[in-house]
């Protein structure tokens, strides 16, 4: 027990500690970010608020310089020249034009594809139907799992003899990464789906106007939090791949492990594996991608408007003839707003994916399988599991620490 | 019943921006946010027309849609109002605004967004009316006092119509008849559909 | 769903629609919506006083009730009408004024944001002076101490010509025929104000050519236009709300607009036709349009024959201005001309429109003139629908200019000689001898060896205050050179040559500005000491009358106490007058509250006065009545239909003859014989004389309806009443007041007084009363003889780039007038246009005025318009290399040098640049910000395009010509 409790001491506080220390830093690096929109011929009031873009903008000045039109000096009709539909249509399909003030966005009439980034993501959308389909489908796939195959015990039974598996630092990367991800998916999930399952929660615990106030409440927290626990989240991510990404490339024990089905649905059954298993190996390389992805585009919802990454991606993309998949190329002229868009777009569709596989990952890891949350918890497990599930890598240990009865002390 | 909505006669304005001071006035809008901005289109060349634009309290608000607190309400007129009290500054009833109304102020580091401001159709919030409370957060509750909007009052040019949409069409209308052409009602599909309220 | 909080008390139930809550409120804001349709005069229906109620006592029922107080924009010539809402001191809100007649509730961005002045973030707050570089705070006491001493000093050394008085069209009439009076005691005439580099060329070309100098219409009257021609202006920026009226008449009379301009303006946008031509061709241009005019017989013949005088002489001229030639000169195509000509036929009457593109150039009196002719030769004048409609800029530079505060002039263009001088010591009681010995005599100097009284010498024009200073002392014909110079009210960079003013400013011994703001004259120069800079009070800080655009009074109520420590500028002359020691003699008839004149009093001294251009009787009690009623004049006339002010014209427009009592209503249109002269009507005034080679310069057979006088007639004397034997109409009072301005019963003498030094305006009434125009009934001049180009003729710019034209339309010979030697030819002659190639002309924004120091440190304002720009044409930007938003370099042909945004656009033509004048504080790259004192210094700063401005001046009345000159552009 007190190996446990020393396993946790080290996870948690540490994972505390680093989100601190990031949104910390963080505030100053937001407060150089404002500085940077001051303009050389303005000093505006006090009470000045900077939502502006990045770029200050010029007065009138249209981003474009207009092609040439009809000689000026041409007369007009007397009815007037600009009642063409086409003026209109052209403000309907989100044309910008010009506006005075510094914010670019503003030239813009009327955006389109708001409407559809909102049938998208709003009540009813696909987004949020098939998130919620994939997350519902895997909480059911494990309870039928765990009827079927219960609780995968250490078939020798317990040993006695402790094998170290997991180092301090180690786990400390596994906590920040998971302890961030959690709270990250939490506060994700409430802004996608607290507005239809929290809030009548709340409301039938107070009142209608109470109910959404302290959902409003809980949000912001979440807003908050999520904004700040992105780092410690991505720092994780950075160094569980460099601690275990060599243990990760696959290899021919993978494919034998995987023709078993990793002995997940039968008893007595373990197929051999190094450190980590087939299956280990694929959560490993989901995260890692995913995480990166997730990273990538919740950074750009960060910082507004700063930095745009889907016109290059589609660019990409095309190039590798994403118009033979997608039937037509995709768009590489962006409006800053569709940036954000897709982004937000792509950040919820990552981050649902990768809550449905950590919770597949979680059930394994805790309630799925005996001894396995030691790994993770003290670092050390019990030789017979080992042995079970990690064979070669037992071996290998244990030759490396030249004869095996000495290395590790019996537990209590 | 009446049913509140804006409508720009691009052949009047003539970009005099006074709606936007007048906005700014009426509300004490800070420096940097905009309730409502003149845009202008092919600036400089025969055609040049320019636009008046703000909140289009529309009949179905996206911002309404996908506000994931539901900070968002619509009066019996028609008009478009939300509650700085839930708004949680996420951004996304302007990813979804066909107008771009919601304005955000810079609050706490880096690019988070503060409470979100806009367009009140110069009728306060959910606070009490005329409270002060109502006026430091959403600024002058006119129609309250049986007035419309200030930047329709003082337009220059009456080229910003506000009020009840059967007036405002019905003035349109006879304005596009002594022209004998008329522009389209820009934006007023968007915003409106067909639908009378 | 979330609805409103209540608290039952002040909530309301929120499913009653509010819109039927607006039907049972005072005010039915639907009539709003059916007003701001075709129907403009339906606005009248709305008391615009509704609601107000509410806001008090709900907004913030604990504090005091909200009063809505009257007064009137202070950015254009329009009038405006601003609604403060007032509670405990504090101007808490702006209403629209629905009754003006002039706004109809509406106001443009600036006027929709003059409540800021009371916030007043960026006022100069209490007075300061430039002590070792440091701003440095002292008191009003100390200030005026110091400043007066020095000025004395200056006056010992120098004489008063030494200290130039520059006002302000920012003045109320008050201030303004005050400050006039306070030069006038001070013993100078070098005092002048922005008209002078606004519509001074207006004002001389139009009264040369009929009479009065200013707008003969209204903007209301442009709703009975048939058709719109506008040239060198662009209200949809500087007088945003005369569009609703444009736009009014374009729509429903369906009248064309015609835009001329060098550049597509925010007004040229909304135009039927559209005509780019060169800058500095007006002349030419117009003449091409009279070519088609006169080959096609379109012209007026009847018009022309009884109330035209040298149109023969114009034929002659114009005949050489074929489609061919004109097109080679302007650039326009002859067949649009032709088409502009018969539009302008086929739509009679049809109102002609300038601004200062057709008056800012060394041509602007022959330009001013030229556009008068085309109206003559139409018929268009004298009609309602017709006229010469010119949109004066600020809120008063019309009364300011009536009042005098100009250098070639006294209060109500009396002149400045021995017997307007004499006329205003009667109407000051001041002494004339005094009067005189405050001046100072060059003796010898004069014509023939005489000596030269400087009281009758027109002083510096504000254009050339520089050369003022920089100029040899023995070029200049005055004592000495200007030693102090003081800005009342006036941003340097609203004038050309930036790079000279700065050292101008720099030689100077004492340089004071009193202004609300710091003004860029706090900034632009590298004094360390010897400037003063005095807090003024707005106009919103005091009360008093002010004249809009169309000659209308209107009568602004004090919204606010002054703010900060300043003070309202007749109080602060009165501060000066106590430091000179004439406080009693200059305010001898005007009652002082503290140490302010009486405003009502000064109106009423002026009253006494003004007989020339009939500003005698518009009394404070009218004109606040007309502000109380506004509702029941009508929207197009003016005039009040019932109501206390019953058949009036709003505002009393001037001339509004005779004394108060006699109620004449004012005239809406000048010149309309349609109507008898006790309603308004009017003929064109006999100035120059009855004949001229033989040739008779009065009407023929023509006068306003009900004139006992049915053919032309010279100005009334009493000598001619004596003849006609009306002068038994005088009352004995009259009589008696008559005979004291003759000094003696004498016949021969009392025959001489005339109808402008009658003090008792008898001969006026009499006049009247025989429906007779008091200044007689003469024949319009399209020939102005006295001017150096009698005929209006094209003259290429001093700096031109079409070389190949100098030869057939030189300039002017240099001259020397005004005090100063003024260059034309000796300018002309050398080719700029080589380094030079680009014609750089200057205007408006919508968000900005003048200066801009005041609307720059407006933040409602200041952030639409962030940063200084040049517009260059698409074409001229890719040969240049330079990229829209790019920072350029443009240098002046005298070397001025800013350095500002490129914006690349159409609305320019090729090889002309544009670039607006409102910004300062940033000189030839360098950021002064720094140089302000401290919060002091506005929101934006930028370039100054008039640092880049060059050279050139009218021959007749020194205008500035800021609208074509010669630039190059380079990356910077």
């Amino acid at each position: 027990m007190s190996v446990r409790r020393r396993g946790l001491a080290i996870g948690i506080p540490a994972f505390v500690l680093a989100a601190l220390m990031f949104s910390a830093s963080l505030i100053q690096f937001g407060l150089t970010i404002d500085h940077a929109l001051a303009q050389s011929s303005v000093r505006p009031p006090d009470n000045a608020v900077t939502n502006a873009p990045a770029e200050p903008g010029l007065p009138r000045v249209q981003d474009a310089v207009p092609s040439t039109g009809g000689a000026p000096s041409e007369p007009l009709s007397i009815l007037g020249p600009n009642s063409d539909a086409t003026l209109w249509g052209e403000i309907r399909q989100g044309e910008t034009f010009t506006v005075s003030i510094p914010d670019k966005k503003a030239a813009t009439l009327i955006q389109s594809y708001g409407i559809q980034w909102q049938l998208t993501r709003a009540k009813n959308g696909a987004l949020r139907s098939y998130g919620g389909m994939a997350l519902f489908a895997m909480l059911a796939l494990l309870f039928v799992f765990y009827l079927f195959r219960g609780r995968i015990r250490i078939e020798h039974g317990s040993s006695g003899r402790l094998i170290q598996r997991f180092s301090g630092i180690e786990r400390f990367a596994h906590w920040l990464l998971a302890g961030s991800f959690i709270i990250l998916a939490l506060s994700g999930l409430n802004l996608l789906y607290g507005r239809e399952l929290m809030i009548p929660v709340y409301a039938l615990l107070t009142s209608p106007e109470q109910g959404k106030a302290i959902f409003a409440a809980t949000a912001s927290a979440g807003k908050w939090l999520h904004n700040n626990l992105a780092w410690p989240f991505m720092l994780g991510l950075l160094m569980i791949f460099v601690l275990w990404v060599r243990h990760n490339l696959p290899t021919a024990t993978d494919l034998r492990w995987l023709a078993k089905g990793g002995g997940l649905f039968s008893t007595g059954v373990h197929p051999p594996s190094r450190k980590f298993n087939a299956g280990q190996k694929l959560i490993f390389w989901a995260v890692i991608v995913l995480g990166v992805s997730a990273s990538l585009s919740g950074v750009s919802l960060l910082f507004p408007y700063e930095l745009p990454l889907f016109a290059t991606t589609f660019e990409i993309l095309n190039g590798l003839g994403a118009a033979a998949v997608w039937g037509a190329p995709l768009p590489t002229e962006l409006t800053p707003l569709q940036e954000m868009q897709y982004a937000q777009i792509w950040h919820t569709i990552v981050a649902l994916a990768m809550i449905v596989i950590i919770l597949a990952h979680i059930y394994i890891g805790s309630l799925g399988m005996e001894g396995a949350f030691d790994a993770m918890g003290t670092g050390m497990v019990d030789r017979n599991w080992a042995l079970e599930h990690h064979s070669l890598w037992v071996e290998k240990v244990e030759s490396e620490a030249g004869s095996a009865g000495t290395a590790a002390t019996p537990a209590e | 019943m009446a049913r509140m909505k804006f409508l720009c006669d691009a052949e009047r304005c003539i970009e005099c921006n006074a709606c936007v001071t007048a906005c700014k006035n009426e509300h004490e809008v800070p420096w940097g946010i905009n309730r409502r901005r003149v845009v202008t289109i092919s600036d400089g060349v025969p055609g040049e027309r320019s636009i008046s634009v703000a909140c289009m309290h529309c009949s179905d608000a996206p911002c309404m849609a996908v506000c994931p607190v539901d900070c968002f309400y619509q009066t019996n007129d028609g008009v478009v109002l939300h509650s700085k009290d839930l708004c949680i500054g996420c951004g996304y009833c302007f990813y979804a605004c066909p107008f771009g109304a919601p304005q955000y102020p810079q609050a706490g580091n880096f690019g988070s967004r503060g409470k979100m401001d806009k367009c009140t159709f110069c009728n306060g919030g959910p606070e009490e009316d005329h409270s002060a409370a109502e006026f430091q957060k959403y600024g002058r509750n006119r129609l309250a006092e049986g007035k419309l909007p200030l930047c329709a009052e003082m337009c220059s040019t009456k080229a910003l119509l506000a009020g009840d949409g059967d007036d405002v069409s019905a003035i349109y209308r006879e304005r596009v008849v002594a022209r004998g052409f008329g522009t389209g009602a820009w934006g007023w599909g968007t915003a409106y559909q067909r639908k009378g309220s | 769903m979330l609805r409103k909080k209540t608290n039952g008390a002040a909530g309301r139930p929120r499913n009653e629609s509010i819109l039927s809550k607006v039907a049972q409120s005072a005010v039915d804001r639907r009539a709003f919506l059916r007003g701001s349709g075709l129907a403009i005069g339906g606005l009248g229906a709305l008391a615009a006083t509704g609601g107000t109620v509410t806001r008090a006592s709900a907004a913030t029922a604990a504090e005091g009730a909200v009063e809505v107080v009257k007064s009137v924009c202070t950015h254009c010539s329009v009038g405006c009408t601003v609604l403060a809402e007032v509670q405990n001191g504090v101007w808490v809100g702006q209403e629209p004024g629905w009754d003006s007649p002039f706004n109809l509730g509406a106001h443009c961005a600036k006027g929709a944001a003059v409540r800021e002045h009371a916030h007043g973030e960026r006022r100069l707050k209490y007075p300061v002076k430039l002590e070792g570089g440091e701003w440095k705070r002292i008191s009003w006491e100390q200030a005026i101490n110091e400043i007066g001493d020095q000025m004395l000093k200056i006056r010992d050394e120098s004489g008063p010509d030494s200290v130039y008085w520059l006002g302000s069209a920012k003045h109320s009439n008050e201030q303004a025929y005050l400050f006039r009076k306070f030069a006038a005691y001070w013993g100078t005439n070098n005092v002048d104000h922005q008209a002078r580099i606004c519509h001074s060329t207006t004002v001389a070309g139009v009264a040369n050519t009929w009479g009065y100098g200013a707008m003969t219409n209204s903007y209301n009257d442009i709703h009975n236009s048939r058709a719109i021609f506008l040239i060198g202006g662009n209200p949809a920026e500087a007088h945003p709300v005369s569009l609703l009226h444009l736009l009014k008449s374009k729509e429903e009379n369906n009248a064309p607009l015609i835009v001329c301009d060098p550049r597509f303006t925010r007004t040229a946008a909304h135009a039927d036709e559209y005509v780019r031509f060169r800058p500095g061709t007006d002349v030419a241009l117009i003449w091409g349009i009279l070519w088609h005019i006169f080959e096609n017989g379109w012209e007026d013949r009847e018009f022309i024959r009884t109330r035209v005088w040298g149109m023969d002489q114009i034929r002659a001229e114009v005949k050489k201005w074929t489609p061919e030639e004109t097109e080679r000169v302007t650039g326009v195509p002859g067949s649009q001309l032709e088409r502009v000509a018969r539009t302008l036929a086929n739509n009679r009457p049809g109102t002609v429109i300038w601004c200062m593109g057709g008056t800012q150039h060394s041509t602007g009196n022959a330009n001013v003139r030229a556009y008068c002719v085309l109206q003559l030769a139409l018929g268009n004048m004298g009609v309602s629908g017709g006229g010469t409609n010119i949109f004066r800029g600020h809120d008063n530079v019309q009364g300011a200019t009536d009042f005098g505060v100009v250098s070639d002039t006294l209060p109500g263009y009396y002149g400045v000689a021995a017997g307007s001088w004499a006329h205003w010591a009667r109407v000051w009681g001041e002494d004339l001898d005094w009067l005189k010995s405050r001046f100072s005599v060059m003796p010898g100097a004069g014509k023939d060896g005489k000596d030269r009284l400087m009281m009758q010498e027109k002083g510096i024009a504000v254009s050339r205050w520089i050369d003022g200073v920089l100029e040899a002392k023995e070029n200049i014909q005055q004592p000495d050179n200007l030693r102090a110079m003081v800005f009342w009210g006036h941003a340097p960079n609203s004038q050309t040559r930036g790079t000279e003013m700065k050292k101008a400013m720099e030689k100077l011994d004492l340089l004071v500005v009193i202004d609300p703001y710091p003004t860029v004259s706090a900034v632009m120069h590298d004094r360390t000491d010897g400037v003063y800079l005095l807090p003024a009070a707005t106009q919103y800080e005091t009360r008093g009358s002010v004249t809009a655009s169309n000659r209308s009074l209107q009568w602004r109520d004090r919204v606010i106490a002054p703010v900060f420590e300043s003070k309202p500028d007749h109080t602060i002359m009165k501060l000066f007058a106590d430091k000179f020691g004439f406080t009693d003699r200059m305010l001898r008839n005007i009652a002082l509250d503290g140490d302010e004149p009486n405003v009502e009093d000064i109106t009423r001294e002026y009253n006494r006065g003004m007989w020339t251009i009939g500003y005698t009787g518009q009394s404070p009690e009218r004109l606040k009545l007309h502000m109380a009623n506004q509702h029941t004049f009508d929207k197009t006339t003016l005039r009040a239909v019932g109501g206390p002010a019953d058949g009036e014209y709003y505002g009393l427009p001037w001339p509004c003859w005779g004394p108060p009592e006699m109620k004449h209503p004012g005239t809406a249109n000048l010149y309309d014989m349609s109507m008898p002269v006790s309603k308004g009507g009017l003929t064109f005034r006999a100035n120059f004389g009855v004949e001229r080679d033989g040739q008779n310069l009065l009407a023929e057979g023509v006068a306003s309806v009900g004139s006992e006088l049915t053919d032309g007639y010279p100005e009334f004397t009493m000598k001619m009443l004596m003849e006609l034997g009306w002068d038994k109409d005088l009352t004995p009072e009259e009589r008696a007041a008559i005979e004291k301005v003759a000094g003696g019963s004498d016949p021969e003498k009392v025959g001489k007084v005339n109808w402008k030094i009658d003090l008792s305006g008898g001969i006026q009434r009499v006049a009247i009363k025989h429906e007779a125009a008091p200044f007689g009934n003469a024949k319009a001049r399209a020939v102005v003889w006295n001017f150096p180009d009698p005929v209006p003729l094209h003259r290429e710019p001093l700096y031109t780039p079409r070389r190949d034209l100098v030869a057939d339309y030189p300039t002017h010979d240099d001259r020397v007038d005004w005090r100063l030697p003024t260059l034309y030819a000796s300018i002309q002659k050398n080719d700029f246009s080589k380094d030079y190639p680009i014609i750089l002309t200057s205007g408006r924004l919508v968000e900005y005025e003048g200066g801009g120091d005041e609307s720059r440190s407006n933040p409602w304002l200041a952030e639409l318009q962030q940063e200084m720009f040049v517009e260059i044409n698409p074409f001229d930007a890719n040969t240049l290399g330079i990229r829209n938003g790019e920072q350029v370099w443009v240098e002046g042909a005298e070397k001025g040098r800013v350095r500002v945004a490129a914006m690349v656009t159409e609305r320019v033509g090729r090889g002309v640049a544009f670039m607006p004048f409102h910004f300062g504080g940033h000189f030839q790259g360098e950021d002064r910000r720094s140089r302000y004192p401290e919060g002091a210094d506005p929101y934006v700063l930028g370039e100054a395009a008039n640092t880049a401005l060059t050279y050139g001046y009218d021959s007749v009345t020194q205008m500035q010509e800021t609208k074509v000159s010669l630039c190059k552009i380079m990356k910077a």
